[in-house]
């Protein structure tokens, strides 16, 4: 049976080849293999544990790998010059949000385009204004993080993130940490950036969501893929007895 | 007991001009002072062993003896010792300023520690290089955390200018001690310096209870 992957070109944005990490003896990544293809919302299950975040953090170089390859537009991201010069490039929205306190939530916004970019002032300001809008807090520009709920500090950092206007945004578990009241407002804007074809790979527990924003989902345990394909498959009709077991513990908590 | 206040009020030139000295030995060190604390503090957490125990060296020798010691030696030891001769004020300011220099390095480097991986993490993840992300997310946010500390360095340094009073340095304390001893006027010239120490320290004092108050950490 082939599977249709309505994105699927010669070159993945983001590709994946046989990722292994290991610490010590614990191994986290055994053999890893995925593409993301652009304008793709990918998103990855599976039971706490099972390499999920850490397969995201070397998408970024935040984290190392032991062996494999990640190839970021076919170029090998280990071999950059400047790390700095692909993280510019992948977006990352972190489940603790990671505002920085001391800005306020327009300056947080700007902050990437200003240091990295050196985008003039006045320019970052008005970019940073219309990405507020788009999270729905144009009125809380002069708020600090601290004055904000979970799913607003959420909502900015992913502003933050779209302020360097990557090709690919990474989430991971950006909706783990916040009140269940405001992880709908999170998602909300999550599935618009979808809507507007922004690539993403997203690390969830939100099954509801991979079910309806994802084009791909892939199930990962124990370091390793298990299964992946369209929603409709994973989700109506699993091949794997560990796809199986898992999403049944996640309705069965839901 | 009869006190005679107008030989206060005739050598107030001599007494400003102390006051004068202790203002700048206190100013001139803070200023050396914290660029010092903070080049060190980020010199020991280095990859390289070698800068590591250097640096803790330095900070452990200066924050384990008496401050009236390093400045005695200083001016005693050092000319003999290194060859170096400097006089007095340079000296103190030389012995004031490692020594503030390593409280601050301790403050600044508690101040950085506190600031969690998070926060890096997501620096770079904006493509910012390792010394961008300390220069917006970690120092302003350790800065903040760390400014009453800082303030309460600045009250005691303040204070212990008068130290350096014992190489003759011509401070506060010097002058009046000298005063003192030249007009037999103990009570006079004890409290006239008990005043100006008081008046200059206290608004100080009141200044750094409203920093404590300002910068309480919030997230």
């Amino acid at each position: 049976m082939t599977i249709d992957r309505a994105h699927a070109t010669a070159l993945p944005l983001l590709w994946f080849r046989e990722v292994e990490k290991h610490y010590g003896g614990f191994t986290a990544l055994a053999g890893v293999s995925l593409q993301v293809y652009r304008g793709e919302v990918v998103c990855i299950i599976g039971p706490s544990g099972s390499g999920k975040s850490t397969l995201l953090r070397c998408a970024n170089l935040l984290e190392p790998f032991s062996s494999g390859a990640i190839l970021f537009e076919g170029q090998d991201i280990t071999r950059a010059a400047r790390p700095a010069s692909i993280r510019q490039r992948i977006g990352m929205v972190f489940q603790s949000f990671e505002l920085f306190p001391h800005m306020t939530a327009l300056q947080n916004i700007m902050s990437g385009p200003l240091t990295v970019k050196r985008t003039k002032r006045v320019q970052a300001e008005a970019e940073a204004g219309v990405l507020l809008d788009r999270v729905g807090l144009a009125g809380n520009a002069q708020s600090y993080p601290s004055a904000l709920s979970g799913g607003q500090q959420q909502r900015v950092a992913i502003a933050r993130a779209l302020a360097m206007h990557p090709d690919i945004l990474l989430f991971d578990e950006p909706t783990s940490a916040l009140d269940p009241e405001t992880v709908g407002e999170v998602l909300a804007v999550m599935q618009k950036l979808a809507a507007d074809d922004v690539t993403m790979v997203v690390v969830t527990h939100e099954m509801g969501f991979a079910r309806r924003a994802a084009d791909w989902v892939v199930v990962m345990d124990h370091g390793q893929i298990v299964e992946e394909g369209p929603p409709a498959l994973i989700f109506g009709s699993p091949t794997s007895a560990r796809t199986r077991t898992f999403l049944s513990h996640m309705h069965s908590a839901h | 007991m009869n006190l005679d206040w107008s030989v206060v009020w005739e050598n107030r030139g001599a007494l400003l001009e102390g006051a004068g000295i202790t203002i700048s030995l206190a100013v001139t060190t803070m200023a050396a002072a914290l660029p010092l604390g903070l080049g060190i503090a980020v010199l020991r957490e280095s990859r390289w062993r070698v800068i590591r125990l250097l640096t803790t060296a330095y900070v452990e020798m200066f924050r384990s003896t008496p401050l009236i010691l390093q400045i005695y030696w200083a001016f005693y030891v050092m000319p003999v010792a290194l060859g170096l001769r400097l006089d007095a004020i340079t000296t103190a300011l030389f012995g004031l300023i490692f020594n503030i220099g390593a409280y601050n390095s301790e403050t600044f480097r508690a101040g950085l520690r506190s600031i969690r991986t998070g926060q890096h993490n997501a620096g770079m993840a904006l493509g910012m290089s390792p010394f961008q992300v300390f220069r917006t997310v970690v120092f302003p946010q350790a800065l903040r955390r760390v400014l009453p500390a800082l303030a309460s360095t600045w009250i005691s340094l303040f204070k212990d200018t008068s130290l350096v009073s014992v190489i003759a340095v011509g401070d506060l304390s010097y002058a009046s001690l000298q005063l003192r001893s030249q007009t037999f006027r103990v009570f006079e010239f004890l409290t006239a310096m008990a005043v100006l120490y008081w008046a200059m320290g206290y608004p100080q004092a009141k200044l750094v209870d409203h920093l404590h108050r300002r910068f309480k950490v919030t997230e």
